[in-house]
């Protein structure tokens, strides 16, 4: 299988603090594969740097053979690569369905449309993307009162509207409860077993971990510890000492 | 200034958009059956300037981002209507219709080219600074039509906009002020449902997150810059054949605060919140001038107290009252 995402050298530093360290990293096609680590080891800076939100200070990030380092994050984003946030980001004062909507146009690439009626484009689309995220429901709530859970689903569902290639989920199922958090992996292995669509997640939930990635990454103050099956990184002695220890596994 | 208070959208999800519009249009057309030509005078006013907050809304409430130096797309769309007009004008002083309406479609193109030079700084920028460059730009553009007396006659102005014989009676120029501000509000309309106009109220709540969905966030926060900027021209254009004359206060500060003020009172949230904000803003200083010279002083203390205690303006205040009646009411079910 073709890589799909070759990250190589990536560096970066805020002032004197080195949050991402010479990583060497890559994915192959229909990969879900998870980056595992304490706070702060840098997970979320790492993705920060992959979709163009932080400049690298080096390294080259290249994505389907084409180098897309320090590309804007709306650029990457057009180039196929979706993203949902540890912290919900979503577009609180409007409407669940709207939220959805404009992201739907968004990859129509109908958002520079000024005279088309917004209600009436992307709306299928829209509507199988709610249905996917459990949120037909709650399509007409405004997006800024919904529960965490909700939120994050939401978060999900802006994502997947952009119908990405390759997935990167900041703790997708933080803050939502235990029943949400089944469903909403269940989802993803779904998208990843049916569409073939490339994820990485990052999550603190070592159950979660285990059970719905098939390699993993360990992360700690911005360097790669490890990296292999569950079975090899469980095993791994510095990663008992550094992270796993911690969580009973 | 926090990002306003409603949601763009909620007349249309009460289904009152329609019913409220054309409410107001049946009003403004009987306006006229009123005693005297005052009234009519003032309603122009209303709509003139009703327009020019309705374009300041595209920024602050679809966009979310204030802009203080508005007034300079009104005013650049008033000088440039008016120029063209005294050059038009025939030797008597006159001008013909043809040349009068040519002269009325100027504004909105140079004011939209004077849009993109000073929104292509502005969209870099967000919040307070956003504001406040939008504010030294358009003093910059004040100061320079109020110096530059060769080109624009400077703290003169340029006088005589008198158009033809059939416009110079108030309920005519009305009628007219009328047509073209509807027909504006419905292209507005148009664009605030459009696609474009939702992927404004993304950037308004996220524009980080707009981002990362594809979205070129100043390219099109440039483009809605220009279109509002192009609005608030057309809105000037009308302006100088109405009062006959423009003068360099039309593109300062003060104006600018009008388009503010407007919005803030009618509320931010919807296309027709501004227009109704025109309503009462212009109405009210018609009134209390009558009575008194403290304007300023009055108009003042409204905005404190809708600032205080109506932040999401009249139309919010109502959308309340409804949100209340109707958690009352399934509350009963
Ligand atoms: N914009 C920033 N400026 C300065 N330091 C930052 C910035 N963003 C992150 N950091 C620092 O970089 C380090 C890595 O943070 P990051 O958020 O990537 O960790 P993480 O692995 O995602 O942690 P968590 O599991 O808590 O989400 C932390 O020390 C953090 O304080
Ligand atoms: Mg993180």
């Amino acid at each position: 299988m073709a890589a799909i995402l070759e990250v190589t050298n990536l560096h970066k530093h805020f002032g004197g603090i080195h949050v991402t360290r010479h990583v060497n990293f890559s994915m192959h096609e229909g990969e879900q594969s998870a980056i595992i680590g304490p706070n702060g080891a840098g997970k979320s800076t790492f993705m920060n740097l992959l979709t163009g939100y932080h400049r690298c200070d080096a390294g080259k990030v290249v994505f389907e053979g084409r180098d897309i380092t320090n590309r804007s994050p709306h650029e990457i984003a057009r180039r196929g690569i979706s993203r949902a946030f540890q912290v919900s980001s979503i577009f609180v004062k409007m409407s669940v369905a709207e939220n959805v909507r404009s992201a739907v146009h968004a990859q129509m690439r109908r958002s520079f449309s000024i005279l088309g009626a917004a209600s009436r484009i992307g709306v299928e689309e829209t509507g199988r993307v709610l249905a996917l995220c459990g949120l037909e429901s709650k399509r007409d709530l405004i997006a800024g009162e919904l529960a965490q859970g909700d939120k994050k689903r939401l978060e999900l569902a802006i994502a997947l509207a952009g119908k990405p290639r390759l997935l990167f989920l900041d703790e997708p199922t933080a803050g939502m409860s235990i029943e949400e958090a089944r469903s909403t992996m269940e989802l993803v292995d779904r998208l990843n077993r049916e569409l073939g669509l490339t994820v990485l997640f990052t999550e603190h939930d070592m159950g979660i971990v285990f059970n719905h990635a098939r390699r993993l990454t360990l992360m700690h103050r911005g360097e790669i510890v490890v990296q292999g099956t569950p079975e090899e990184v469980r095993a791994n002695e510095i990663a008992q000492k550094v992270y796993l220890g911690e969580h009973h596994v | 200034m926090s990002a306003p208070e409603v949601q763009p959208g909620w007349l249309a999800r009460h289904g009152l958009a329609r019913p409220v519009a054309m409410a107001m249009l049946v009003l403004f057309l009987l306006v006229p059956l009123l005693p005297g030509e005052y009234w009519t005078q003032v309603s122009t006013e209303v709509l003139i300037l009703g327009l020019f907050a309705m374009s300041f809304n595209l920024l602050y409430g679809y966009m979310g981002q204030i802009s203080f130096g508005h007034a300079a797309f009104f005013g650049v769309g008033a000088y440039a209507s008016a120029m063209l007009f005294v050059r038009l004008k025939t030797a008597g002083g006159s001008i013909g219709m043809l040349d009068f309406f040519l002269s009325l479609l100027a504004g909105p193109p140079v004011a939209a080219f004077a849009a993109l030079v000073v929104g292509f700084f502005c969209v870099r920028l967000t919040g307070i600074y956003f504001a406040m460059l939008s504010l030294a730009f358009g003093e910059l553009l004040f100061y320079i039509v109020f110096s530059w007396y060769s080109f624009t006659k400077g703290d003169d102005g340029i006088q005589g906009l008198l158009p033809p014989l059939f416009f110079q009676d108030a309920v005519n120029y009305y009628y007219l002020t009328l047509a073209i501000v509807t027909l504006a509000f419905l292209v507005l309309w148009r664009i605030t449902e459009s696609p474009f106009g939702y992927i404004m109220r993304t950037l308004r709540d996220n524009q980080r997150r707009a981002a990362f969905l594809g979205i070129n966030v100043r390219l099109h926060m440039l483009i809605n810059f220009v279109i509002a900027g192009s609005f608030a021209g057309l809105a000037g254009a009308l302006w100088g054949p109405f009062s006959r004359s423009v003068n360099p206060g039309l593109l300062g500060w003060q104006e600018s605060g009008v388009a503010v003020f407007m919005t803030l009172i009618g509320g931010a949230g919807s296309l027709i919140g501004p227009l109704l904000g025109s309503v009462i803003y212009t109405l009210l200083q018609a009134v209390v001038k009558m009575y008194t010279v403290y304007w300023p002083l009055t108009i003042g203390t409204i905005i404190l107290l809708i600032v205080l205690f109506l932040p999401g303006g009249v139309l919010g205040l109502i959308e309340k009252r409804l949100k209340a009646r109707r958690s009352a009411g399934d509350g009963e079910t």
